[in-house]
């Protein structure tokens, strides 16, 4: 039995520590946004926030996160309008969109990092997400339109996201 | 291998048969009667427990997920596998029966209550520098733990080196019994932090290399060493980490786990960090900090710092443009995401690689643990995971990836044999 | 090329235009509108409707409150293309583009053929899609005239409203009170007026495509993410071969350890398309996936199982060098005596390896029978050509098979081959229950039908004053039509049926004199392997030799790479272009190459080691062009063999654009796909099996590899045309003659690797 978070619910799962996290999120808890595409943490489309931090669940053992946050793309805000998704929305970035909840992940947890990232920061950061339609030129443009919301979000103190 | 057993062999018993009657014997200390908890002062007991925590008992003395000080954990050794005892107030199993004294022979003289003679797996070279008022209250603190009754494991050793009695040899070689002496020549905080490290905390037990005979090299202390497949960095003014170390890093790294500019504790650091060291105050650990950033000769490195950094820090960019660099991909498709740093000094939660010691150490042994392995939540720096990529990566894999960050973030040699020490690291099973 | 276009293009368009009416006809709440049957009458629209009398695609349907729902037979894997229809139909009907709602239909014969690929469903559907939308659009005028007591010519319709003299009703309003019930037969149809380009409102105009909200917030439903009550998951084991494998034996008794396993069986497969496969059962994807690892099966396979990349390759070259094999394409007279007259001649060989799809959802179904229909739940690009084969495999007839529709994670053209979907059938069928079958990553590369490699031989003949007098063009590949859908493949010149979507690209729009195309069969390929449609196909290709070529004969004849493309492209004869889609023929392909060497500055100079070079295409079809032209500019180091891709200058010409920026992420997509392909992916067989199965050693193109892109659609009012794939197959030769403007090396194999750059530097430096 392993007790974590996830979205900032309470859950515990009765399922072997060796589990990925990732089958937990979408078979055992059910939900279906976080993605698997290569399961060798290579493409991350599986990735999810541990404790606010981008992580790859497709190679992450459910034991390893016993009592931590977890937070996926159905959490990120409650009402799918972070600074991030709307910046996806508007410059139209996802075409298939199987890799994009990963991409998105990633992307919020870069930004907390690099509050106001170079074209150097976000390949270097998201080079580890793999986009095969590759939509990267509008990943690009959508993560540096979402830093500009964020920025003044914190500027005018509005509300902070996860 | 085979040789080296032989050889220590050869000596034991030579040794052995020279002086054994005469050295060896010791008288056993008379059981008493399990003394009551209530009879141990409150505070005296806490005392004790920053000690256990201090000399890190818990972790020999109790297996993964079992009772605490039941004992039973095997320590590997090249000569075989030794179990620790129970070491739980437990009147038939463990020291329950124990009285002080003999207590406090074991930990100065490394033998049992019943007069045998222990391994010095247990490292009473180490606890005999330890005072006798640490003593008292280390006695307290365990006999007031809850009794466990959990019978020892046979260890595996091989006749006759099984044979307790031949200990007695190799304490008369190797063993200097004694209590800590302060340098009345450094500071107080400095004999405090040499007497924790020296003492209870056997700094030098993983981190100076042993000889055949399994015993610490005086003249190479804290040279660096081997143990148990991970490599323990030299202390000394020899250190392979990239950035010199100074005594606010050390003081961070043994305090939190991990810092920006050496990377994180892993394997057995990682619960020496966090389940011995994190019970005792800051002023201990600044402590230890001190000694160990006088003998390193911090001091006189403190300059080398900055730019050690920007020049660890320019590797990043060392990356190749050739589109079929496996290792440049592995890295950009498997690590980036969560270690690219840009531009000096890097940010603590993005381990930097250029300056982990793991890259720069003579082996490649503890970067391919934490790869098969990954940082639990606990070790390392508190909350941050890296999943271990153990089923992700083939062993050409890793030793494709570990080659190209040694080759562009180090100005190190090249590993060798790369792919076959991942697969027995691998083969060791996951820590 | 017409030959075939001809056939596939009648078997997979949903009707002939011009012999159907239509039919308004009353449904539920609501009117459904729909073309009619070929020359049939029916008195009483509502009655055509529930007779089903519409055929075979029913466009859409307006209800109560003016919600106008367009069904879409497409499978939605990335390209919009539900909005940029949707929006076709909105324009005529002048419909409230907020008003308008996608529906993603499951199959149903009432739809007619379901495929999407070759580019083709936009410039399929534009103009029946039109004419669906006018006939709407006249109706509800009609009716709103008569309710707003309003002569029908004042009426105008605009945002969902009927507009005359200061009064306005909504559609919502019209639907509910009016009567919408017409029938218009062909002649009507084809005399309603479709509105001049210049009053189009949607088509053109920027927008927002309606299926991306739902891919930021995790509510987008995949094929991988279908679930129902009870059912159970497995994973196959793939045998070592793909066509000939049997099982011998299996031992599970180490996967007995695993929580959750529950059974492992040996498929056994009607129709012959998964022969020695045998999937692992358990109650989790975990554990099948675990079991599946610990279960061993002994295999008996065929000589497939140790054929390597070289064989392949080599074969592909003794195919070629005999001359009596294949299929003419092309025959042109004369060519034998415009080489042996020739003053000059230029002959080279080009190769490719095998490239994957590695769509980056796993394929994966999940089956199961109710109510005595079966249900197969998974992502698919071409489910008329899937059905009957599910259909045999399962033992029953088509009518008893039905595909759920889901959104696809990547396509490329491997979901145009379902094969997957077959054993997750046949495990529900053999176990009786629900199955949902998951491919793991390295299961689903060995399974793919990868892009084969090939092997082209190309020669150009010269006569006086350095003219073009005749060139050959020889290419050969496994062919995916000739294994999948034989029935596909028209004739050659000489009777020898093709696979038109291999070789397509090679009947080009130069002029060259006497012409010559030869297209043969990889038999060995399609032995070893079941090769696959991947983005662009054939021209992924033969426009790499084509463009790698032009650009050799252009410094052998000692002219300028872009004047030597130009005179060619004369637009003379057979390259006049037709009064359809290729109005304008060659024209307007030399003017996407004439203005991509203007964007990218063709002739300025450039830094040390830095070059340009430059591609263009005319698409896939020679009855559907895409003109498309690029410019690459590369850095090469001399001492490692890197190429370092800095930017792309891509012109296409497309006739009209549907949706703006959708068409550009199409070419963005596209373009970025061919760079890929040229410097960072590609396999190699090894024993039968491909050799990279994960991204730990198959490489595609990152974010970090991503030059700068300039991309500019010429202006167009012409017959919109396919955008999906173009852009593909102009980067890698485009790359490639770059590296030659840059330091003199030629290469002449995709994909491109530092060793082969290294090799042909020394090779310059030895001549």
């Amino acid at each position: 039995m392993t007790t974590f978070s996830i979205n900032g619910q309470p859950i515990s799962v009765d399922v072997a520590e060796d589990t990925p996290l990732l089958w937990v999120i979408r078979d055992v808890i059910g939900f279906k946004g976080t993605k698997f595409g290569c399961g060798i943490g290579m493409c991350g489309a599986c990735t999810v926030h541990v404790d606010g931090r981008a992580v790859r669940s497709c190679i992450t053992r459910v034991g390893a996160i016993a009592d931590a946050s977890v937070t996926t793309i159905e959490g990120l805000d409650p009402a799918g309008q972070h600074p991030l998704q709307k910046a996806w929305i508007e410059t139209q970035t996802p075409q298939c969109g199987y890799c994009q909840s990963g991409q998105i992940m990633q992307a919020a947890s870069m930004l907390k990092d690099y509050p106001n990232p170079t074209d150097v920061e976000i390949d270097a950061v998201m080079s580890g997400n793999l986009c095969r339609c590759m939509a990267y030129v509008r990943i690009r443009k959508a993560i540096k339109l979402a830093a500009v919301e964020l920025a003044s979000a914190t500027h005018t103190g509005a509300t902070s996201h996860e | 291998m085979v040789k080296r057993i032989l050889v220590g062999l050869i000596i034991v018993l030579l040794v052995g048969t020279l002086g054994l009657f005469a050295i060896a014997w010791r008288p056993a200390i008379e059981p008493v009667a399990m003394p009551a908890p209530s009879s141990f002062a409150a505070d005296l007991v806490g005392k004790g427990e920053v000690l256990a925590a201090a000399g890190n008992c818990a972790s020999c003395h109790t297996v993964n997920g079992g009772a605490p000080y039941a004992g039973g954990r095997g320590l590997e050794s090249a000569f075989g596998t030794i179990y620790s005892p129970n070491i739980s107030p437990d009147p038939e199993t463990g020291i329950g029966r124990w009285s002080e004294a003999a207590f406090a022979r074991a930990l100065h003289q490394g033998v049992a209550r019943d007069g045998s003679h222990l391994f010095p797996a247990f490292p009473y070279d180490h606890f005999t520098k330890v005072r006798d008022d640490d003593v008292h209250a280390l006695y307290a603190f365990l006999m007031t733990r809850p009794a466990v009754n959990a019978e020892a494991r046979a260890n595996t050793l091989p006749f006759p080196l099984n044979i307790r009695a031949l200990q007695a040899g190799w304490k008369f070689l190797f063993f200097k019994r004694g209590a800590f002496v302060a340098d009345s020549g450094k500071s107080e905080e400095w004999n405090r932090g040499a007497y924790l490290a020296e003492g209870l905390g056997h700094c030098a037990a993983c981190h100076t290399p042993r000889n055949r005979m399994g015993a610490e090299k005086s003249s190479e202390a804290y040279a660096g060493a081997i143990i148990g497949g991970w490599f323990a960095p030299a202390l000394n003014s020899t250190p392979t980490a990239p950035v010199p170390w100074t005594q606010d890093e050390l003081f961070g790294y043994l305090r939190s786990g991990a810092t920006a500019l050496h990377g994180s504790a892993t394997g057995a650091m990682s619960e020496v960090v966090h389940d011995s060291l994190a019970k005792l105050p800051d002023a201990d650990i600044h402590a230890i900090a001190a000694y160990f950033a006088d003998i390193s000769g911090a001091a006189s490195t403190q300059a080398l710092v900055e730019p050690a950094v920007v020049k660890a820090m320019a590797f990043e960019h060392r990356a190749t443009d050739a589109s079929d660099d496996a290792g440049a991909n592995l890295y950009a498709a498997a690590c980036a995401s969560c270690h690219y740093n840009l531009g000096a000094p890097p940010l603590a939660e993005r381990p930097e690689l250029a300056l982990n010691s793991a890259l720069s150490a003579p082996g490649p042994s503890n970067l391919i643990h934490v790869i098969l392995d990954g940082v639990g939540r606990r070790d390392g720096m508190p909350i941050l995971l890296m999943p271990g990529f153990a089923s992700a990566m083939s062993d050409a894999d890793i030793a494709r990836l570990a080659a190209y960050l040694r080759r562009t973030r180090t100005e190190q040699p090249a590993w060798s044999d790369l792919e076959a020490t991942v697969s027995k690291i691998r083969g060791q099973g996951g820590a | 090329m017409s030959n075939f276009t001809d056939r596939a293009h009648e078997d997979v368009q949903p009707f002939q235009l011009s012999r159907r009416g239509f039919i308004i006809g009353a449904a539920g709440a609501g009117f459904t509108l729909a073309f009619l049957r070929p020359d049939e009458v029916f008195a009483d629209p509502a009655a055509a409707v529930a007779a089903r009398g519409f055929e075979p695609t029913i466009w859409y349907h307006i209800d109560n409150d003016g919600i106008v729902t367009v069904n879409v037979i497409r499978a939605e894997m990335g390209q919009h293309v539900g909005t940029a229809l949707a929006r076709i139909v909105a324009d005529e009907l002048e419909a409230k583009w907020e008003s308008v709602r996608i529906n993603a239909v499951d199959t149903d014969p009432k739809w007619g053929t379901m495929v999407t690929g070759g580019s083709w469903s936009v410039w399929q559907s534009f103009a029946p899609l039109s004419q669906a939308g006018a006939a709407g659009r006249i109706t509800l005028i009609e009716e709103g005239a008569k309710l707003l007591h309003a002569p029908k010519e004042a009426c105008v319709a605009r945002d969902s409203m009927v507009s005359a003299g200061g009064k306005s009703i909504s559609y919502a309003d019209i639907v509910r009170k009016g009567n919408l019930a017409r029938t218009y037969s062909a002649d009507q149809l084809k005399a309603l007026p479709i509105k001049e380009p210049s009053e189009r409102r949607l088509v053109g105009q920027p927008s927002h495509a309606l299926d991306i909200p739902s891919k930021t917030n995790g509510s987008a439903r995949y094929g991988l993410d279908a679930e129902v009550e009870g059912m159970l998951y497995a994973r196959p084991k793939l045998p070592p071969t793909r066509t000939d494998s049997k099982v011998v034996s299996i031992d599970d008794s180490a996967a007995k350890d695993v929580k959750g396993y529950l059974q492992t069986i040996a498929l056994d497969d009607p129709s012959g398309t998964v022969p020695g496969w045998v999937v692992v059962v358990a109650d989790s994807f975990v554990a099948a996936n675990h079991a599946a690892d610990k279960v061993k099966v002994n295999w008996s396979s065929g000589a497939a199982a140790k054929v390597s990349e070289k064989d392949l390759l080599d074969h592909g070259s003794k195919l070629i060098d005999n001359p009596k094999i294949g299929s003419l394409v092309v025959a042109d007279d004369g060519v034998e005596e415009a080489f042996a007259s020739a003053k000059s001649k230029i002959e080279q060989t080009y190769t490719t390896s095998t490239v994957l799809h590695f769509q980056l959802e796993p394929v994966n179904a999940l089956a199961l029978q109710k109510d005595g229909v079966w249900e197969i739940h998974t992502g698919n690009q071409w489910q008329s050509l899937i059905l009957p084969t599910l259909a045999k495999a399962l033992g029953v007839g088509e009518d008893k098979v039905v595909m759920r529709t889901y959104l696809i994670g990547g396509g490329f053209g491997r979901r145009l081959n379902g094969d997957y979907a077959v054993p997750a059938a046949l495990a529900a069928k053999a176990l009786g229950k629900p199955v949902k079958l998951v491919f793991t990553r390295a299961d689903d590369a060995r399974f793919d039908s990868p892009r084969s490699a090939s092997v082209q031989r190309v020669s150009m003949a010269f006569g006086e004053g350095g003219k073009v007098v005749g060139m050959q063009h020889h290419a050969t590949a496994g062919w995916p039509t000739q294994v999948m859908v034989p029935s596909f493949m028209p004739k050659g010149k000489n009777g020898e049926p093709y696979d038109p979507f291999s070789i397509s690209g090679a009947d080009h729009w130069y002029s060259v004199g006497a012409h010559r195309v030869r297209a043969i069969s990889n038999d060995l390929a399609n032995a070893t392997f079941r090769p696959g449609w991947l983005r662009s196909v054939g021209p992924g290709w033969t426009n790499w030799a084509l463009e790698s070529f032009m650009d050799e004969a252009a410094h052998h004849a000692g002219i300028d790479p872009v004047q030597f493309r130009l005179g060619l492209l004369d637009a003379k004869g057979g390259n006049a272009g037709d009064g359809k889609s290729a109005v304008g023929g060659a024209k307007r392909q030399y003017n996407v190459v004439k203005r991509v060497a203007e964007m990218a500055g063709w002739g300025a100079a450039l830094p040390k080691d830095t070059g340009l070079g430059i591609a263009t295409s005319f698409g896939q079809e020679r009855d559907m062009p895409t003109w498309s032209a690029c410019v690459a500019r590369v850095k090469v180091d001399r001492a490692t063999g890197a190429v370092k891709l800095e930017k792309l200058t891509l012109v296409v010409d497309a006739g009209t654009i549907v949706h703006p920026d959708g068409a550009l992420a199409q070419v963005e997509g596209a373009s970025l796909w061919g760079a890929s392909m040229a410097l960072h992916e590609g396999t190699e067989f090894e024993n039968g099996q491909v050799k990279d199965t994960n991204l730990d050693t198959y490489t595609p193109l990152r974010m970090r590899d991503v030059p700068e892109l300039d991309i500019e659609f010429i202006a167009s009012t012409e017959a919109p045309v396919g955008l999906g794939e173009p852009a593909t197959t102009v980067v890698g030769p485009a790359i490639a003659n770059a590296i030659f403007a840059a330091v003199g090396a030629r290469l002449r194999h995709l994909p491109m690797r530092t060793a082969a750059v290294l090799k042909a530097l020394a090779e310059v430096r030895t001549v």
